[in-house]
């Protein structure tokens, strides 16, 4: 099988976020960017499929500057993908999640038929808009909200579950297909030291941006502009209520959400 | 404007409710709103749809889209589009909702943005709106230069457009294009989440969450009875889920699920980052925990500090006995 998978990379979850000078986005300045959240379960997913399905390869692919973009397709290297390509973008350049879905769809190039799995939102801008437009570019179907991956060999079928609104839906598909992870695994593995070394020295594919814009023409322009980045006023901690006994703690907080905070029903 | 239903159980979800509020809001008072509807045969569903507050409803039904996903049903949604011509299409931010908008982004090329939580009245021009994104941690304003514009809504953000008293009309169409293509994803089965009879957990406007403050999983029961109470979804720390206590789907978190409800109530919580990015975006948020100094406090906008056996089953009495059950 032929398994892609598309990461992004992201701040990593303790980034003290800021505003750039222009105050449209975030401050990239001394944020450390990694493989995370979504991301990680789709390529666990990816290496799990590998593991039990006899001669299947991953590709990672990443859309994105230097050298943030270098390091994420290292790491998912020293976790066990095959091969990397990079889609280098310009680093003055924002661009949003269709365009990067162009990107990567071009980078994919040619009939596709096999897996594309790729985080349900990144974690940054949190969109979700990837997996069903580069389903759409591709020509094939998508997915998102999907975890546990199964490949059914004899008949050449994907089962997997979407965790959505009420329950868990039970999904059967051939390919090609393009899927969506939500997050199926608390722990996705490390990777070890000596695959760490040796991704260092791995060789990335890189498709120049020229060689990009050649292809996609007037498509090459992100479809969004970010006109602001705001941080919401700090909060300034907990009011805490001061009590005699449990019921009467109760009391207060239900008064205090009905009358104060308007939340109660 | 166009939005787009989506039926639950044959029901009408909520969320629509909402995009139909915005489509009136934004679009002033001259502003026609179509509802299109793409799915299996439901005329109770299409019937309340049709009384939504909307000028005019077009269903295309057919018996296969009950077992496909949303990237069949996007083929013909953008078919209608092409023809309807609509500024902007409203869906609903639910996972089927957001999984449309980026495949309908490209088929009925168009600018895209999700998770929309405001959005300025329609001008000439590009179209303003605003996000939260890093989880809530901060605020995008975004602007779609485009012609057409596809919005998915944070469910749970706007007012839902009241009922009208008389159906619009409907428009009844058969399918065009081939309801199930050749190798799409089929559904095999739905089962209802542990915490079926509640709100889902993405979408629910109260999540109560445990901890591992509440030490076994028998006594995790404290915290579903006092969601149960508020009718709220109930949340887990990842300390819970980790230890098998309940299920991953529960966990709140950077890899768990983002929440935003309008209250958020963390019961033996520590308020660890990592449980933080996924609800400090709540309204407003409650904090019981017996640690005075424990980090959730300060992102917290009422705290009790004290013992949750005993502040827990005190404040679902209290619950039930102001909302009279
Ligand atoms: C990569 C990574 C990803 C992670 N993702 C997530 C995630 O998505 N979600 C998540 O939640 N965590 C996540 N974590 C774990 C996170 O760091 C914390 O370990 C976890 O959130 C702690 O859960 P907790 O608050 O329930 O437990 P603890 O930190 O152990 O806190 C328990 C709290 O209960 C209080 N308590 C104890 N007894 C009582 C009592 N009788 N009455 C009242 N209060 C009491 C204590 O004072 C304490 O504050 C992640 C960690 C990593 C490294
Ligand atoms: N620039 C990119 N390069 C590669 N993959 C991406 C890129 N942007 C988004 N993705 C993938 O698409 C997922 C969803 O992204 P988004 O639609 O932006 O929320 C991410 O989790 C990644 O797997």
């Amino acid at each position: 099988m032929e398994i892609v998978v598309a990461v992004k990379p992201v701040p990593e979850a303790e980034t003290r976020l800021r505003p750039d000078a222009s105050h449209a986005s975030l401050d990239p300045e001394g944020v450390k960017f990694v493989l995370a959240g979504y991301d990680e379960s789709a390529v666990e997913q990816a290496l799990l499929l590998k593991e039990s399905t006899v001669g299947s390869r991953v590709r990672v692919l990443s859309f994105g500057p230097a050298p943030r973009t270098e390091e994420v397709l290292r790491a998912a290297v020293a976790l066990g993908c095959d091969s990397a390509t990079w889609v280098e973008h310009p680093s003055d350049l924002l661009p949003d999640a269709v365009l990067s879905a162009r990107c990567i769809a071009t980078a994919i190039a040619g009939p596709f038929s096999g897996l594309v799995l790729c985080g349900r939102q990144s974690g940054d801008e949190e969109g979700g808009i990837f997996a069903g437009a580069l389903g759409a570019l591709l020509k094939v179907p998508s997915l998102g909200y999907a975890t546990n991956l199964r490949w059914k060999e004899p008949r050449g079928q994907l089962t997997l579950q979407r965790s959505i609104e009420g329950g868990l839906e039970e999904v059967e598909s051939s390919l090609p297909l393009v899927v969506g992870l939500q997050q199926a695994w608390n722990d996705p593995r490390t990777a070890k030291l000596p695959n760490i070394l040796k991704s260092r020295k791995a060789a990335i594919e890189k498709i120049p941006w020229e060689a990009t814009v050649a292809t996609l023409g007037p498509h090459a322009i992100p479809g969004t502009v970010r006109r602001t980045f705001r941080l919401p006023p700090p909060r300034t901690g907990a009011k805490m209520i001061r009590y005699d006994s449990p019921q009467d703690a109760a009391a207060q907080l239900v008064r205090l959400l009905r009358e104060e905070a308007k939340v109660f029903p | 404007m166009v939005v787009v239903a989506e039926l639950r159980d044959g029901r009408l979800v909520e969320p629509v409710r909402e995009a139909i509020g915005v489509a009136r809001s934004i679009g002033g008072a001259g502003a026609t709103v179509i509802g299109v509807y793409v799915g299996p045969p439901a005329s109770e569903g299409v019937g309340e749809f049709s009384r939504a507050g909307l000028d005019r409803v077009v269903a295309v039904e057919g018996e296969p889209f009950a077992r496909t996903t949303s990237s069949a049903r996007a083929r013909t949604v953008a078919e209608l589009l092409r023809e309807l011509a609509p500024r902007v299409v409203l869906l609903a931010g639910t996972s089927e909702g957001r999984d449309l908008a980026g495949r309908l982004a490209v088929e009925w090329e168009a600018g895209v943005a999700t998770n929309v939580t405001a959005v300025e009245p329609l001008a000439p021009g590009p179209i303003q709106l605003t996000r939260p994104i890093f989880g809530g941690r901060a605020t995008q304003g975004l602007e779609l230069p485009g012609e057409r514009a596809v919005l998915a809504l944070r469910p749970h953000t706007f007012p839902p457009a009241a009922a009208s008293a008389d159906a619009a009309p409907v428009e009844r169409r058969a399918p065009t294009l081939p309801q199930v293509p050749v190798g799409a994803p089929t559904m095999t089965g739905f089962t209802a989440s542990a915490t079926g009879r509640g709100p889902d957990l993405a979408e629910a406007s109260i999540v109560v969450s445990g901890g591992r403050g509440v030490k076994t999983p028998e006594n995790f029961a404290i915290v579903e009875a006092l969601a149960e109470s508020l009718g709220a979804a109930v949340g887990a720390s990842r300390a819970v889920t980790d230890a098998g206590w309940r299920p991953s789907s529960l966990q709140v978190g950077q890899t768990g699920k983002s929440v935003s409800p309008q209250l958020y109530i963390a019961i033996g919580i520590s308020g660890a980052i990592q449980h933080l990015v996924g609800m400090v975006s709540s309204r407003v948020i409650v904090a019981i925990n017996s640690d005075a100094q424990a980090p959730i406090f300060k992102v917290a906008d009422y705290g009790i500090a004290g013992d949750l056996f005993q502040l827990v089953p005190a404040l679902t009495a209290e619950v039930r006995r102001v909302r009279g059950r």
